[in-house]
């Protein structure tokens, strides 16, 4: 033991501000989103007007809402492939249900969500139990679930129209304005759903949890952590949100289109990477992820404000994929070289 | 020593993986403040042994005794409840966390409603700083240090400092100075004395027989799945005494 008064109270050598800040791994989302900003505004004013700004956030929502549960996902080392086929197969159950007459629109909605709840405890627990990686499972539950809304419908979207009378359609994408800005209720769902993702993440002992299962599993079973239930948790999580996010869509476009979502999956991890999180877990950023989606959306946005043609869309994206991974790992090398 | 009963007591283990026989009849005794080498070469049955007493894998018969009561060991979590922790080389901590909060990993210090868990960070860091300080490693590290930018030694010790704060009887230090430098080999070697002097039992293991050798009171030696010596002393024996028993070049006792 040290003798306590032979031993000067030392301080950690403070690093500079700036250091900190490009430590953080949400600097390089951050900076990438302010040049966007900058860049498309200055070719197009048209850019920062208000309208574009409220049109492309009321799109952006719903694929956020299911990155920010993937973020949860991936900081745990899983990642769910089937939120898209989700998307397109939750709606099309509620509104099934609902246009028969089976049941009203609130309960059709909580059946719909407890069965996206059911799909992501059968993916957790295949993740789980049976140690099989996330990749295939959830391939193989994408087919599963798509196939399951095609067959369903017969192919043919569900009719959606009578949802303006519905007080469910108000909350959930109901819309007002704010000045001349036309705020869709969906955007508000994501901050609020942002800020509580990020509280869990960042200050509880769930998240945690979420952090120790992704960082070393071993070590976090070591410790009684029960690395086994938090995925199943976080794989229903990932399920119910793009169930959420599928039947606000169809309702916002009145349609529920068996097909909708197609893809999706990847958008969703591509703005989770992008933000910071990483694939291979132990380390994510619901900051990071909002950044994500943000850059995106507004990439898919002002590429065509700016005359670049919007089949092109997906070579930037790419891009800056690829230029954010780089960054990342420059980063990470850096951060390890010192143990 | 106030009484006689040994902190921990293994009886005739025996422990079969299908029909490999990797326990015979295995007797081992540690008591209250003692540092034990255990050592022999791989595959001599070290790791299982350490697997049985931490919970980690069942044992195929035999019974095992602490502080006098049988005890039952059916996870990691039974063999922590019952103060044995196990400090293995990789998976002791997780390097994305800070030091406060792999201390507490698994046994979370939360503040308001239970249900929200929400952690009591301050508190959590006070605990840190105060333990980090008293240990006398890392003085000027922060508690909310993530556990990546530590060296190895500094590791070893931020999860020995945490199988003390945890009140842990038993402390079992799988191959802590693998991979560390001579100063920080040492560094780790005092803290294991020290921890022995707070009255905490360990059992070390390590490849390296002059580590070892600076540190136990005791080494036992196992070969082939059984402890082929168990009273062997730093002060009696020397370093070509052990290897042979090691190898079973020639038998001393």
């Amino acid at each position: 033991m040290t003798d306590d008064t032979t031993a000067p109270e030392a301080h950690p050598p403070e690093p500079g501000l700036v250091r900190l800040m490009i430590a953080q791994p949400e600097f390089a989302p951050l900076v990438l989103l302010v040049v966007m900003l900058v860049v498309f505004t200055s070719i197009n004013p048209a850019f920062l007007s208000i309208t574009n700004i409220g049109n492309a956030l009321t799109f952006t929502v719903e694929l956020g809402l299911i990155a920010l549960a993937m973020t949860l996902l991936m900081t745990a080392g899983e990642f769910d492939l089937s939120v898209g086929s989700l998307f397109g197969f939750s709606p099309v159950v509620m509104w099934a249900l609902f246009n028969a007459g089976l049941l009203s629109l609130p309960v059709a909605f909580i059946v719909a969500l407890l069965i996206a709840l059911l799909i992501g405890f059968v993916s957790g627990m295949f993740v789980t139990r049976l140690g099989i990686p996330s990749f295939l499972v959830t391939l193989g539950m994408l087919l599963v679930v798509r196939g399951s809304a095609l067959w369903l419908t017969s192919g043919f979207p569900q009719r959606t129209w009578d949802a303006g009378q519905q007080w469910l359609a108000e909350v959930l994408v109901g819309d007002f304005y704010v000045g001349s800005l036309r705020v869709y209720m969906s955007l508000i769902w994501f901050i609020l759903l942002a800020f509580a993702f990020h509280y869990i993440l960042t200050r509880t002992r769930f998240g945690n949890w979420i952090q120790a299962t992704g960082g070393n599993p071993a070590a976090a079973r070591n410790r009684g952590v029960p690395t086994q239930r938090v995925k199943v948790v976080l794989f229903m999580l990932s399920a119910a949100m793009a169930a959420f996010a599928g039947i606000i869509s169809s309702i916002r476009v009145s349609a529920a289109n068996p097909n909708s979502g197609s893809g999706y999956e990847l958008e969703v991890i591509a703005m989770v990477v992008i933000g910071g999180t990483v694939l291979t877990g132990g380390r994510g950023s619901i900051i990071g992820t909002v950044l994500g989606v943000l850059i995106l959306r507004l990439m898919r946005n002002g590429i065509v404000l700016i005359g670049v043609p919007g089949l092109a869309y997906n070579i930037f994206i790419g891009a800056i994929i690829l230029g954010m991974m780089a960054l990342h790992a420059a980063l990470e090398r850096r951060h390890n070289a010192g143990t | 020593m106030a009484d006689d009963t040994p902190l921990v007591e293994m009886r005739r283990i025996e422990k079969f993986y299908g029909r490999v026989h990797a326990l015979r009849d295995v007797n081992l005794t540690i008591h209250k403040g003692e540092i034990v080498g255990l050592l022999g070469d791989n595959g001599a049955g070290k790791s299982t042994l350490i697997k049985v007493l931490s919970g980690a894998v069942p044992y195929s018969s035999g019974e095992i005794f602490i502080k006098g009561r049988k005890a039952v060991l059916r996870s990691t979590n039974d063999a922590i409840d019952s103060g044995i922790e196990t400090i293995y080389q990789d998976s002791a901590l997780v390097p994305q966390l800070s030091i406060a909060r792999n201390l507490f990993l698994g046994r979370e210090l939360c503040a308001g409603p239970r249900l929200l868990g929400r952690l009591d960070q301050t508190r959590m860091n006070d605990v840190a700083r105060d333990l980090l300080k008293r240990v006398g490693i890392s003085k000027n590290i922060p508690p909310t240090t993530p556990i990546g930018s530590l060296s190895g030694g500094e590791r070893q010790a931020v999860a020995i400092a945490r199988a003390m704060y945890f009140d842990s009887d038993l402390i079992i230090l799988d191959e802590p100075t693998n991979n560390l430098g001579v100063a920080e080999t040492q560094g780790v070697l005092r803290f294991v004395r020290e921890v022995r002097d707070l009255g905490h039992s360990c059992i070390f293991i390590a490849h390296n027989i002059h580590h070892v050798f600076q540190v136990v009171d005791r080494m036992v030696v196992m070969r082939r799945g059984t402890v082929v010596a168990d009273d062997l002393s730093p002060k009696t024996s020397t370093i070509q005494d052990i290897e042979d028993v090691i190898t079973g070049e020639h038998i001393t006792i």
